[in-house]
């Protein structure tokens, strides 16, 4: 049988800014269906931006992307700035999706937010609360693509759990595919199918066992990085 | 007896689409550029005393050119809007006063009552009615790009396009409310009923509620007061307004 087109291929993906030295060069990677591709790198390496340019806020400057016919594409920023007096409780926050295929309450559901959140605005939930909502908010219209800039930031333990839980539910129930920017290289290596490692310049691709090396980490990182990547940590 | 009736329904309909305009420009922060470009109005409104043509429509010319102005200004450059725009209103407000003849300028910066004639209440009120109308389409992607420019982007909403959008219905919403309110005192119908109802509101149903509600009670005060004294409606709705915000202050930490 043929095998089905990539949901994603992005091809030497290059971003500059206004004559300033380069912030992705010639990044290339694709991305099947079921996939979960983890973005690994240092501060400044241009992960955000490269989910950025995936959703179009971003141009590159050189390089093409295409996404399969059909796709759709959910997207939970990194940061999102919420004002502490925005009159707006979360069920008027998730009212605004547009064309949602969950209810806000099964959408609150699966991202582990019980019903009596609702009334609550906005601006005086936790940031790692924020981040829950607004994963509600990114997988309500069933996407088949999902794109997740560092969701366990400021998310306690539970929390991330929680978070990787949902990853791996919409991954394999309903075949959503996953390109995750994280920090958390145990977590990584457990549930990533894909590692790009990026400093502005794509430095690995490829599973999580042959990319996750103690030479990738310390080119990435530094020399001492390794010494803090626990993965027995997490193993069942 | 009709012109009082004719002039009160036009201003609920005023301060009803600059009570909703209002709360946008609150949420998005946006209350100096939107007072700044009510001055803009005045050189249109001169020019249309001295030739002879409703004063609202070249004010709402001016108004209208100006809103593009911003809106290519911040597309196209990095400039710090507010410079440009104080420059540029400042500069318009001075022509417009040297256009304008001495006893004419008191109505045009604090608004009348008696000079708003039966075409420019109905103008008023279908302006009104399309401003609603607009919003009412357009709710949600006007308020997601505002409060998520991010978010809209990944949902295909062009953010430039709800800006311009807004700009537009902010000119029309000040072209119609400074007839009442004049174009020194357009905050106060457009800024600080929705700055009010923030300060009270729980949620996005009453905020918006509420500051139609303040707008329509503040402007509803200015047009009663002036049609039986001689101070200008803009004095007396500015006034209303700023003492309900005052009002507001102690909900602000309960809520």
């Amino acid at each position: 049988m043929e095998e089905k087109k990539p949901i994603l291929t992005a091809r030497n993906i290059s971003v500059a800014f206004n004559g300033m030295p380069p912030v992705l060069t010639n990044v290339s990677f694709e991305v099947k269906d079921k996939d979960m591709l983890a973005v690994i790198g240092p501060n400044g390496a241009g992960k955000s931006v490269l989910l950025k340019t995936l959703i179009g806020i971003i141009k590159p400057t050189a390089g093409n992307f295409s996404f399969r016919s059909g796709t759709t594409i959910g997207y939970l920023p990194q940061r999102f700035h919420v004002d502490y007096y925005l009159p707006m409780t979360i069920k008027e926050f998730l009212g605004l999706k547009p064309h949602p295929k969950y209810s806000i309450d099964e959408a609150l559901g699966l991202v582990n937010i019980g019903n009596d959140w609702k009334g609550k605005k906005l601006g005086l939930i936790s940031s790692g609360q924020l981040q829950q909502v607004l994963l509600a908010w990114s997988i309500m219209h069933q996407p088949n693509l999902l794109l997740v800039d560092e969701p366990t930031e400021n998310v306690d333990i539970g929390g991330q759990e929680s978070i990787y839980h949902l990853l791996h539910h919409l991954k394999e129930k309903l075949g959503t595919a996953v390109v995750i920017v994280s920090h958390d290289l145990t977590a990584v290596s457990h549930h990533a199918s894909n590692v790009l490692c990026i400093n502005t310049h794509r430095v690995c691709y490829g599973p999580p066992e042959l990319t996750i090396t103690k030479e990738s980490i310390s080119s990435l990182y530094g020399e001492k990085a390794f010494l803090h990547y626990h993965p027995h940590k997490h193993e069942h | 007896m009709e012109h009082a009736l004719l002039t009160t329904t036009a201003g609920i309909f005023v301060a009803a689409a600059s009570g909703i305009i209002g709360s946008f420009l609150v949420l998005r922060k946006m209350t100096l550029i939107s007072d700044a470009l009510s001055h803009v109005a005045l050189p249109g409104i001169a020019l249309g005393i001295l030739f002879s043509f409703e004063p609202l429509l070249g004010g709402l010319g001016f108004l209208f050119v100006a809103a593009l102005l911003i809106w290519k200004i911040e597309e196209k450059t990095k400039l710090a809007i507010e410079s440009v725009t104080g420059v540029l209103f400042v500069s318009a407000l001075a022509i417009g006063t040297l256009l304008i003849e001495e006893h004419e300028l008191l109505e045009a910066f604090f608004g009348s009552v008696e000079s708003v004639t039966f075409a420019e209440a109905l103008l008023q009120i279908g302006l009104s009615l399309i401003i609603l109308g607009i919003m009412a389409k357009f709710w949600k992607p006007l308020l997601l790009t505002s409060i998520a420019p991010d978010l809209s982007a990944a949902e295909k909403i062009s953010r430039s396009r709800m800006e311009l959008l807004l700009l537009i219905l902010i000119a029309l919403t000040i072209t119609i409310g400074i007839s009442f309110v004049g174009v020194l005192l357009m905050s106060a119908l457009l800024i600080i009923p929705a700055a009010t109802a923030r300060n009270i509101a729980h949620n996005l149903t009453a905020f918006v509620v509420l500051s139609v509600t303040f707008a329509i009670i503040s402007l509803g005060s200015g047009i009663g007061i002036a049609t039986i004294t001689e101070i200008n409606p803009g004095i007396i709705t500015a006034l209303v307004s700023a003492g309900l915000f005052v009002i507001s202050l102690p909900f602000t930490k309960k809520s």
